[in-house]
This record gives C-alpha cells, structure tokens and sequence, in this order.
C-alpha cells in the first residue's frame, strides 16, 4: 500500500522514474486486460455455468468439464489438431530455417529483397483466401494438382475428400501460409549474427555443416524456440483454413478443438461446453509453451 | 497557455459529442434493419428493399437488407441478438431455434397472425410458431426435396425423362444406367449427386427423404427420445441402401464438388433439391434441361417435409418494433407473396397462389401437388435441431466414407442424441 502511495505521490527521483515507467506500459496492460484477460476470465467463469444466451443461466460446478472431457467427438478433435500440427509445425520451422539460409547466401540484396518478399506474400494473403485457393488447387477434378499428375501419369489424388489425405493436404495450406513470416524472423537473426564468427571457425578448419550445427543453430536457439511456440500456438488454433474448405469433413475427418468450439457455441448454442473447450486450449497451450520454454530456452550471446 | 489548453479541449469535446451522437439525432430517413442468410436468392432478398420504398411513404421507415453469408451466419446472428446494438429488427430464421432455444422473438400481433394462420396451406401452418404462439412469417413453400433430373443423360440411357421412377427399387435400376465410368473406373457422370461436404446437419437433411421412404424416423414424435428411431432396423436398412449408393452400386461419388455444382455442370443426372433450386439452374445453368418429380417411394413416400423451416422474425429488442411488424402487415398480402417468390423462381407461401398461372406454369407443379397430397412426413423442430442433426449427420457421413456399418454408428449417434435432449 505504502508502494502505491509512492507512486501516486512521488517523493524521490526514483520514485518519479519508477512511475514514469508504470505509465509507459499502462496503456499496453489496460489493452491487455480487456482485450485478452477479461474474455479469459469470463470464459473460465462461463465454464462453470450452464448458459443460455437471451435466458438464465445456472451455476453447474465441474459438470461441463466432465461432460466435455469424456466426449469422444471431443478427443477426435483434439486428436485431429494434435496430428494437423505434428504435420505442420516441424515441417514450417525446418523449411523456414532452410529458405533463411538460403536467402542469407544470396549475395545480391535486391535479390534477396524480392525471394524474401514472395515468400512473405502467402502470411500477408487472408488465411480464408488462402484457403480458398488451395481448395481450388485440390479440386479433384479442375484443380491444378491434380492436372499436374495427370500430365505425369499419375492418377488423380482426392486431397480434400479423403479421410487419409485431407489433413496432410490442410498441413501443406498452414505451411505455405506461414513460412514466409518464420523465414523473415530466421532470416534477421542470421543478418545478427556476427561475420567473424565464422571467420574463426573457418580458420579453425570447421566445414559448413559443422559450422551450421556448432555455430548458426546454437545462436539461433531463441529465434528458433520462438518460432516453434508461435507455430504450435497458430496451428492448435487452426480455424479459418479448415473451415473454408472442409468444415471438418469429410467425416469429422479435420474437425479441430476450435471449429469444435465454435459449433458449440453458436450452432448447438451451448456456451458453457465451448467455454470449457476454451480453457483446455488456453491450459494446453500455456503448459507446452512453458515446458518447451523451459527445455530448450538457452541464453545466447554473440 | 491556459485559453489554448481549454480551446482545444473543446474542440475534442465538440468532435467526441458528434461522433458519439446516436444516429437519430440526425435527420437521416428512419431505417428498419433486416438481415437474412438466403444469399442464394438475391431478388428475393432486395424486394424488401423495394417494398420498403413504397412502405416509406407511408411510415417514414426504409427497410435496409443485410444479407449475412450462409456459412456461421448463426454466429452473427447471435452476437448482435445477444449484444442488441447493431441487431436487426427483422431477421430471418428458424422460430425453434431463435424463439424457443432463445428468447429474442417479439410476438407477432394477434391480427396478423390471424391472417398468416388463414393464408398458409395446412401443412405449414406450424411454421412459425413456437408452443403454438406466432412469431414468424413462413417465406418458403416448396422447402421440400424433389427429385430433379437432366432429361438429356435420361435420353442417352434410354430412360424416359416422362416416365421417372417412382419407386426405389427403380430408381437405383435408373441411377445405375445414369452412371458413366472412365476406363480407370472413375465415374465421369453419375447418377445421383449427394451431399458428403459441409456441415453434418446439412448432410442429415439431405438423407432423411430416404430414411423416411423406408419409414423411419430420426426422433421419438414428442421429441423426446433417439435412441429406438435414430437407430431403428428401418434407419439402419434406410442407411445401408444410402451408403451402399456410393460404396456398392457407385451410382454416387464422393468426389464431385456440391451436388448443384454436378447437376449444373452436368455430371450428374438427379438431385434432390427444393423449389428454390429450379430457379437456380434457369440462372446458373441455362443451358441443363431439366423436368421435376416427386422424390421415389419405398415403404413410404418421403412427403413434404423439411429441418430448415426458415421465417422472418421481429426481434423482442427492437427499438422499431411497432414499425417493424407494420412493413410485414404491409407486404403479408397474395399479391406481394406471389410478386416477391416469382422474382426468384420460387414457390410462393399463400393458399391463394398455389394455382396460380405462375405456379401452375412452373415445372414442380404436378410433383409439388402429388407431394402435399402425400401423409406429412416427421418434424422435427426442436430447440436443439442443429446439435441432434449434427450427431446423426456424422453417422450418414462416417457410413458414406465406409468409416464403419450403419448399425454402430447410429446405435452412437442415438446415444449421443439422447444425452443432449436429456441435458
């Protein structure tokens, strides 16, 4: 209390710097908190309620959770997003990784302007549109894919309509939409890392790939464990994508725990349950990011 | 310093206080918001527009259409109900849904209720209503599936576009002859157009002609129950024979896009599909010629029956409600019924217009005729209709898919069916 009082009512010139400081971030945490805490907290307390919008609502304790966590149609999502972003995430980061080092030989700065920019152009494309044209490209019977086999002898693939095929084909639309954004992060902390470094393993006899696994991926830990969290986070709220192109089809084959929530809420109308779905994914999410923090977080200094 | 100070913070206030300033404060015309979701039928959609021109001499309301996308339009729908700024006055949907699930519906007056519940044919003189009391204003005759086919790949097959199968057993002995597979075995046209993309509850509706035509049914009549219906020998047997169309005879495919896209595109000789549909393909597909019959029978004729009872509404919150059911007692008239669905091709709602030479003209006259003279075919407009259409429509999905045997996954889909009536 005696702290607030000093910061309301300075006494010190580090009392003045320490409220300085508060003021600098309070707009940050003002916008946080509704934007991002209060729909955390209200979600957390619809979870406990049985909700009925336009009518009353009644306070239901843990029942919601044990309805929504012994749901097999519920597990299938979970396990349809878990699989989507073992797909997904891997393959985003390492091919980001290899674009970046790439475009960090190329030795022409216009070149490499105009490669990273076609790269980035998907991540600045709406992930409906994107989705759109990949649905497109699928089409089994006018989609270009497919009249590419064609014209190599192989037999047309159902990429969308096939229970098999339908989330390593949503896989592929997350990458291209993604990679160009996770490039351009791999790619600035490559331009960071000092030439002279590699100057002195390159006079201390170390090969490129040595140089890559010794040097260039040590110093890229945090850029890296940064890129995997951001991956994992997008991929586990995948919505729009499978939304505009399957709708979780075919057979609930590529429903995920969001398009999952979303029919929950505004199709079955049952906002409690959706609620619930709402704080697994948030819980989800925060303990593999602290544990994957905590794993391969490494201080780095160049 | 100071004047400079106070200066511009008037300038701030004055700039806030008409920027905040509600609209009517304002001399802007008088508006009565109405959102549908029908984005299919666009003329349909704009004489509200039209009509609400002449109707703004009167009152001083314009009626301003929203047409929201088809594709989560609940979620939008929902939002603004529940949030009442940015809601509509009238919208469009199902009355078991918005009225009974939720209490948004305003109760339609008594006097034009009177006159809906005279001008309506018999059997849809529930529509709209929720425990008996009028909210909504049916919009759609003819929400019933009928079977459309293209008489040119009839022709080709030797069929006769005149004389269309009438039961089942036929029906797939046609679909059979329809069906042209490639040299790989792929099929090039098939028979049947189904629905196996989109949302279950869609897929569900698309199946029940057939469940029905075997005699079964997706809910106990009160509504109250599943299991025992959903996954009733007769269900399981309606399953099997749906399946079977797209795993056994091939009569269907999983690849083709939407079935209006194969139909339009001529990939497909039949399709199941309502009034509005014959509208579509003059627009779309001019080129498809095409006659309408009433779907096939089995046990039982598939009757005139729908899950989408869709009406227009007045929202309870409404600022404008007065006015709002004013615009729909100035267009509830047989001429502005017959005016508004002859615009988009489709079925007009009032008894009066059934004969008339719009309809008459029309090709689903006789199918639409001998399908009202039909044994009305189960309802069932249940608050929960879309969750109890989602848990059935994933078992004719996973059954088409060959995910498992229709049995199993009914006896599921009852299962589940009955936990959420219970909950």
């Amino acid at each position: 209390m005696h702290d607030v009082w000093r910061l309301v009512a300075p006494r010190s010139y580090l009392d003045r710097q320490r409220r300085a400081g508060l003021l600098f971030v309070l707009p940050a945490l003002v916008y946080f908190a509704l934007v991002f805490l209060a729909p955390l907290v209200e979600s957390v307390i619809g979870s406990f309620y049985r909700t009925v919008p336009g009518g009353e609502s009644r306070f239901v304790g843990l029942r919601l959770y044990e309805k929504v966590l012994t749901d097999s149609t519920f597990w299938q999502a979970v396990g349809n997003t878990v699989s989507l972003l073992l797909m997904s995430v891997p393959a985003t980061v390492v091919l980001a990784l290899m674009v970046a080092l790439g475009l960090h030989r190329l030795r022409s700065i216009r070149a490499r302007s105009v490669w990273t920019a076609m790269y980035f152009l998907p991540f600045a494309v709406s992930l409906v549109a994107a989705a759109l044209i990949w649905q497109w490209m699928y089409d089994p019977l006018y989609g270009f894919l497919n009249h590419l086999l064609g014209r190599g002898g192989v037999p047309p693939l159902h990429w969308l309509q096939s229970l098999e095929m339908v989330r390593p084909s949503l896989a592929i639309v997350n990458v291209w939409v993604r990679l160009g954004f996770d490039t351009i992060i791999f790619l600035a902390a490559l331009q960071a890392i000092p030439a002279e470094y590699y100057e002195a393993a390159s006079i201390d006899g170390a090969s490129r790939w040595q140089a890559l696994r010794r040097l260039t991926l040590p110093l890229l830990n945090p850029q890296i464990v940064m890129v995997t969290i951001l991956e994992l986070i997008f991929n586990f709220k995948v919505f729009d994508t499978v939304y505009a192109t399957t709708q979780g089809g075919p057979a609930g084959a590529s429903q995920t725990v969001i398009m999952l929530l979303y029919d929950t809420a505004f199709k079955y109308f049952r906002l409690g349950d959706a609620s619930v779905m709402a704080v697994f994914v948030f819980v989800s999410l925060l303990l593999v990011t602290l544990a994957q923090w905590r794993l391969f977080r490494r201080q780095v200094e160049y | 310093m100071r004047s400079r100070i106070v200066c511009a913070v008037a300038v701030v206030a004055a700039t806030l206080t008409l920027a905040l300033a509600p609209p009517t404060a304002w001399t802007q015309p008088k508006k009565l918001v109405f959102w549908t979701h029908w984005e299919q039928n666009p003329e349909f959609n704009k004489f509200y527009e039209t009509r609400g021109k002449d109707f703004a001499q009167k009152s001083g309301y314009e009626v301003q259409v929203v047409t929201v996308p088809y594709q989560g339009y609940e979620a939008k729908y929902l939002a603004a109900l529940v949030g009442k700024s940015g809601a509509p006055d009238i919208f469009m949907g199902m009355t078991h849904h918005w009225c009974g699930q939720y209490d948004f519906c305003d109760r339609m007056p008594a006097d034009l209720a009177k006159t809906w519940d005279d001008s309506l044919p018999k059997y849809m003189v529930s529509v709209g209503k929720w425990k008996g009391v009028r909210y909504g204003t049916p919009i759609e005759h003819g929400n019933f599936q009928q079977m459309y086919i293209n008489t040119e790949t009839f022709k080709k097959a030797g069929l006769d576009p005149d004389k269309p199968p009438k039961t089942l057993d036929d029906w797939l002995a046609a679909m059979k002859k329809l069906t042209v597979l490639d040299a790989k075995g792929e099929p090039t046209q098939v028979g049947f157009a189904l629905r196996h993309k989109g949302h279950p509850v869609g897929i569900a509706d698309k199946f029940l002609p057939f469940a029905h035509a075997y005699g079964a049914r997706m809910l106990s009549p009160n509504l109250e129950r599943a299991t025992g219906f959903a996954n009733s020998p007769e269900m399981v047997a309606a399953l099997q024979f749906y399946a079977d169309l797209v795993q056994k005879h091939k009569v269907a495919s999983l690849v083709f896009p939407t079935p209006e896209d194969a139909f339009g595109q001529k990939r497909a000789a039949t399709i199941f599909r309502e009034s509005w549909y014959f509208g579509w393909v003059k627009k779309n597909a001019p080129e498809v010629s095409f006659k309408v019959y009433a779907l096939p029978c089995a046990k039982a004729c598939p009757g005139a029956g729908n899950l989408f009872p869709w009406t227009n509404m007045v929202y309870k919150n409404s600022a404008s409600k007065p006015a709002a059911w004013d615009f729909i007692r100035f267009i509830s008239n047989a001429k502005d019924d017959l005016d508004q669905h002859q615009a988009q091709g489709i079925l007009p709602v009032w008894t009066a217009n059934l004969d008339s030479p719009y309809v008459k003209a029309r090709p689903d006259y006789q199918s639409t005729q001998e399908m009202l003279k039909q044994p009305v075919p189960p309802e069932y407009y249940h608050p929960k209709s879309n969750e109890l259409a989602t848990a059935f429509g994933e078992a004719v999905v996973a059954a088409l898919y060959g995910k498992g045997q229709p049995k199993p996954l009914l006896d599921e889909a009852a299962a589940k069916m009955d936990r959420a009536l219970k909950d």
